[in-house]
């Protein structure tokens, strides 16, 4: 929906090449905020993590003769917000997480480990997956919007909007995260397995994944539910279409997260935070092996998924409609006439009314009574306008990117638009 | 009279699009010192290396369970875990055991009477006593 902008975001995200030193990086660069819990320095490859000097005052009153340790952790992991990097080439579930996804050796597992830290388990953006997920929204929701463009031209801005959420939304992207089998720590901290995903439901993050901007007016929209247009929307509000909420934490409700098995908004943060791992994968695969292999990745694990989009229409005035519908494409008049009915005086009546525009049948359904059944059959006529595709196989603008397709690029069907209402 | 939209979420199957092998861990539980677990050493020692090396998509432990029967067990992505005890097996049997958890979905057995499910539309639509010429009795 939104221009990319890639050229401006993933810049610093090479830094997390391996055998990439950041000497160049100023110091003060790499320190985060001041509430940061991270006391040293920290760096992104391993070759500068040898340069922390021991220390062995650290002590938390275990017995390592009678626990030892069962990982030889590097010192002062204990005491970083996440993972250093350099754990991860030991993890045995990061090589497995990356094995499951196909993942290119180009990707190294010290970025597929930094896509698992969300900003609220670790609040430096030179650790958390913040930037990575911001290329991969930015990335997944170009695909998938020029994919439904491309292939449904008719849709309705509300309809395309509805659709993209449900293909790359948040809860979308959450059951893809976890159905590549990515599991959650208990808690994050520097000791954990790399290979887990790490957020926090204690101090939710304030980063930004996403376009759109706040609005100044967003109360009073949740409040008295003020008209917002869908012109309106579209330039202020984020991939989606809904209102960036600026609202700040639920404090009663996460003051209860650990008390019990978790509420709504607690939940509703660890959806995100999978949902910015997702994004941040893809992220990670652009920035490491380029445009293809993530569109590619994109396309095989959240277009492949299967939505019907002709269960997101409400119509509230489907007669209406249709007839000034008609009225626009110079058809003649709908008409709706009842093609078979059986036990009109029964309890159970069928109708089957059919929607004729002269001699041609635009939609036909049957309902126990024939109001409904013409209501119903004018959604039908209204939908298999709507849902006009040019073809299963529709070819979308990045296909030219691609090296191996040479066909030159032929324009897409642009529809006139939705019928609107007076 | 604008359309109002519904929200709906995309489900995925395993398989369209991208295959994610639903086995992500597997546990080899043996014995030093048990006669069970003869052959289970002996699997560790000769069959797993290449079995673990040719499925880096599973993430496998192997640890010691002193006097206990040798056991698999198997953690799937929907959350589930299947065990097997393999005492007394032969390295080959346990071998045919371990590829039968990796290949395995993690649902619960039960008994396949439709061989096909599907989430698409029916091709061939359904019928309608309502259409067609019918049928005079």
């Amino acid at each position: 929906m939104k221009r990319l902008r890639l050229d401006r975001f993933s810049g610093q995200l090479l830094v997390a090449r391996p055998g990439q030193c950041p000497a160049s990086t100023p110091r003060s660069a790499l320190r985060s905020s001041a509430v940061s819990r991270c006391t040293a320095v920290r760096h992104q490859s391993s070759q500068a993590a040898y340069q922390i000097p021991q220390d062995d005052d650290y002590y938390d009153g275990t017995d390592h003769v009678r626990f030892p340790p069962l990982e030889k952790l590097p010192p002062r992991a204990t005491s970083l917000p996440s993972p250093p990097p350099e754990r991860a080439l030991q993890s045995a579930k990061l090589a497995a997480l990356k094995a499951r996804l196909s993942l290119p050796e180009k990707l190294p597992l010290q970025t597929l480990a930094r896509a698992l830290v969300d900003a609220s388990a670790d609040e430096n953006a030179q650790f958390n997956n913040t930037s990575l997920a911001f290329v991969g929204q930015s990335l997944i929701n170009y695909h998938v919007a020029e994919w439904l463009m491309c292939r449904y031209p008719r849709l309705p801005m509300e309809i395309l909007y509805a659709a993209m959420k449900g293909y790359a939304g948040p809860t979308s992207l959450h059951q893809v995260a976890r159905s590549w089998g990515v599991e959650h720590a208990a808690a994050p901290g520097g000791e954990v397995d790399p290979g887990l995903l790490q957020f926090s439901l204690h101090k939710p993050a304030k980063a930004i994944i996403g376009f759109g901007s706040k609005r100044a007016e967003a109360h009073g929209m949740k409040k008295y539910k003020w008209r917002h247009s869908v012109s309106n929307r579209v330039v202020f509000d984020d991939d989606f279409g809904e209102v960036i909420d600026p609202e700040a934490h639920k404090t009663e409700l996460l003051a209860r997260a650990d008390t019990e098995y978790g509420n709504e908004y607690t939940r509703s943060l660890a959806e995100q935070a999978y949902a910015t791992c997702a994004r941040a994968v893809v992220g990670a695969l652009y920035a490491h092996a380029g445009r293809e292999p993530a569109k590619a990745f994109v396309k095989a694990h959240i277009l492949s998924r299967t939505l019907d989009l002709s269960r997101l229409f409400s119509f509230k005035k489907p007669t209406r409609e249709l007839s000034m519908l008609c009225a626009r494409e110079d058809f003649e008049p709908p008409v709706a006439r009842l093609l078979s009915e059986t036990g009109r005086l029964s309890r159970t009546p069928v109708f089957v009314v059919g929607i004729f525009s002269g001699a041609d049948k635009l939609g036909e359904a049957a309902a126990p009574s024939l109001e409904h059944a013409r209501a119903k059959a004018s959604m039908n006529a209204l939908k298999s306008w709507y849902l006009y595709s040019p073809g299963e196989n529709v070819r979308v603008p990045s296909d030219v990117l691609g090296a191996e397709d040479d066909r030159p690029w032929e324009p897409a069907y642009i529809d006139m638009g939705e019928i609107v209402g007076r | 009279m604008p359309i109002k939209a519904l929200t709906q979420i995309s489900t995925g199957r395993n398989g369209v699009g991208a295959f994610v092998l639903q086995c992500k861990k597997m546990d080899f539980h043996y014995c030093d010192w048990a006669g069970s677990s003869k052959g289970m050493n002996g699997f560790i020692k000769s069959l797993l290396p290449k079995f673990a090396a040719s499925h880096p998509q599973v993430e496998f432990s192997v640890s010691p369970r002193p006097s206990k029967h040798p056991v698999i067990i198997a953690q799937y992505i929907n959350g589930r875990e299947k065990a097997i005890c393999v005492r007394n097996m032969e390295p080959y049997e346990i071998l045919k055991k371990a590829e039968l958890l990796r290949d395995a979905s993690g649902e619960k057995l039960r008994k396949v009477t439709k061989p096909v499910q599907s989430i698409n539309e029916s091709v061939r639509g359904v019928w309608s006593p309502y259409h067609g010429n019918g049928l005079r009795v």
